[in-house]
């Protein structure tokens, strides 16, 4: 009688479990369709010679071969450089030290870090669309920098050293207030007994900042520079709203993100523009393995 | 004696004294900070109600000189089907939203409440989808979608964005809390497994699908890349594609203050979820990384 029941009731169970399966099926079936077959006919395009127009011919690594002789392509792995490195230092710096300060308690402070946030709430879009208009050549921005040179008029988004800057600044500014979100996060996690036994045992306030706070943040500090290198990684809508000609002037602002779109959607060469994405996704993926590493290291110390 | 009172509350004084002029720094500096980080958002706002010919003047002025009142609003949406795009962003979010929520719900409670062959690999799956970015899927998605038939329409724009890696991901982690004994209670009392989904795991999920939500919205009403590329019939453009027209010249006349306008129409319904559920709206965005 026990036995039967125990039976009965393992059965159950074992058909319970089949519902789990039942559950995640449909989320499961759509990624394998809208995630996992893209990502492996993506590597396969990247083998072909495909344009939309007539039937993909196999040409093995000629893409990628192509590429190396690419002077579009080989410009973009410069400027994708520089605007990464350009955006992420001093966001990671900048950002920090918005949150240091508005870490500290002083009147007026929750209605100041309203107004600092407002960043956050346009898309990129918008975000492009209103640094078009205080980069104008006489605009807002000329207006306080242009005296400092002397000049009345700086065509901002048409020289070749200014506009690839002034994308930089636009980037940060709409992303500062979201990095130092997680500074905070990361700093009010820190419990305060650990600030007030740095004090007791006689450290200043800047000694117990670099010594306790900051080893403290390590995780934060891991998190805040993969997030934005990856990011920055993918530098698109600004480039290609903000700059003249999608990219330009001269190309000099044509991120890979750029390049992909270029390759495919304007001159329909879809194998190029899937081997540009495997290059993308080789750097993305080294990011992403930096990160874990760092991330799991107990080595590594930002003293 | 004396002297040393006298000392003491000099050195108290002094003490306070240091203390304001630090709140006096920090409060400067913060000023100048909201400042230069709120000033952008102002000029859009602000843009939007002055005549064309001064919003580009210099020195900048804090209000109109003459008030235009919605002039700018209304050009706008004589010179772009502003409410078509505004109607294809809702529709889309809404949809991607409730589908991811609702799909999301149930695979996130599968993956937390039961145990079955593969659901490692599964799940495995559904975490490297979060590792990859969309501008590595874009090309073969076009291609896929064009296979379908799906280029230029909505079941293009919408399809591929119906269901969320992270959505999933989010319930998962919420769908832990949920009582198992809670779950056996109702199959005792005979429900079925569905049913015990529907009327006991969803309304206890829903709560915490909040800030899931407003992601998933920003997400959507954000989307920038795959609506550029997926969209070419001009009725079909989501906001965001569709207000980058405004960037330019229109018949070499400027149309800056209708490009705000309509900046401030795409900002609204996110600036009214960060003002109503300002809590959920920093969680979301931390936890999903999306301003990144």
């Amino acid at each position: 009688m026990i036995n039967r029941l125990l039976l009965r009731d393992v059965s159950v169970i074992r058909r319970r479990q089949y519902w789990g399966l039942v559950f995640v099926l449909p989320a499961v079936l759509f990624f394998v369709v809208f995630f996992l077959y893209p990502l492996i006919i993506g590597f396969g395009l990247s083998l072909t010679d495909f344009t939309l127009l007539r039937p993909p011919v196999w040409v093995g690594l000629d893409n990628y071969i192509n590429l190396l002789s690419d002077r579009l392509f080989l410009k973009s792995i410069n400027v994708t450089l520089g605007y990464v490195f350009g955006s992420t230092v001093p966001t990671w710096i900048l950002s920090l030290l918005a949150a240091l300060l508005f870490y500290q308690k002083f009147p007026g402070r929750e209605g100041l870090k309203l107004l600092f946030f407002s960043p956050l709430l346009p898309s990129v879009a918008v975000v492009s669309v209103i640094w078009v208009v205080l980069l104008h050549p006489s605009g807002i921005l000329t207006h306080f920098i242009g005296p400092l040179v002397g000049k009345s008029s700086i065509t901002w988004l048409h020289d070749l050293t200014l506009s690839p800057i002034v994308i930089v600044v636009a980037r940060i500014w709409s992303v500062i207030p979201f990095y130092m979100l997680i500074w905070l996060a990361g700093l009010t996690a820190i419990p305060q007994e650990l600030r007030d036994a740095a004090l007791v045992d006689g450290a200043n306030r800047r000694q117990s900042f670099l010594r306790v706070e900051l080893p403290l943040l390590r995780p934060t500090a891991v998190f805040v520079m993969a997030v934005s290198t990856i990011a920055a990684f993918q530098g698109f809508t600004l480039q290609f709203i903000i700059a003249p000609n999608q990219g330009g002037p001269v190309d000099v602002n044509t991120t890979l993100g750029v390049v992909i779109w270029k390759y495919g959607f304007q001159f329909y060469r879809m194998g190029d523009a899937a081997a540009v994405s495997v290059v993308l996704f080789a750097f993305i993926m080294i990011v992403t393995g930096i990160q874990l590493k760092l991330g799991s290291s107990d080595r590594y110390s930002l003293q | 004696m004396a002297e040393t009172r006298q000392y003491e509350s000099n050195a108290a004084f002094e003490a306070r004294l240091r203390k304001r002029i630090t709140k006096l720094i920090l409060f400067c500096t913060a000023v100048l900070v909201a400042v230069i980080f709120g000033f952008p958002m102002y000029f859009m706002g602000i843009s939007a109600f002055k005549a064309e010919s001064e919003i580009l003047a210099t020195p900048f002025r804090w209000l109109p000189e003459r008030f235009v009142g919605l002039e700018h609003y209304a050009r706008a949406f004589d010179l772009a089907p502003i409410g078509q795009w505004y109607l294809n962003s809702v529709f889309a979010a809404t949809l991607q939203v409730s589908v991811a929520i609702f799909v999301g719900a149930m695979a996130g409670y599968g993956f937390a409440k039961f145990r079955f062959r593969g659901k490692r690999i599964l799940f495995a799956l559904i975490l490297s989808i979060m590792a990859v970015p969309f501008q590595i899927l874009l090309i073969p998605l076009f291609v896929l979608v064009r296979q379908f038939g799906w280029d230029d329409s909505y079941a293009g724009l919408i399809m591929p964005g119906i269901i969320s890696a992270f959505g999933v991901f989010m319930m998962r982690q919420f769908a832990y809390a949920i009582p198992d004994e809670l779950l056996d209670a109702a199959r005792i009392d005979g429900a079925g497994e569905f049913r015990i989904f529907l009327l006991i795991a969803l309304p206890l999920l829903a709560p915490a699908a909040a800030s899931l939500a407003i992601i998933l919205f920003l997400f959507s009403w954000n989307n920038f890349l795959w609506p550029l590329v997926v969209a070419r019939d001009r009725a079909l453009l989501t906001l965001p594609v569709g207000m980058t027209q405004f960037s330019q010249p229109y018949r070499g006349e400027p149309i800056v203050g209708p490009s705000m306008a309509v900046s401030m129409l795409a900002t609204l319904p996110v600036a009214l979820l960060f003002l109503f559920f300002q809590r959920y709206f920093i969680e979301g965005m931390m936890v999903s990384g999306i301003k990144g």
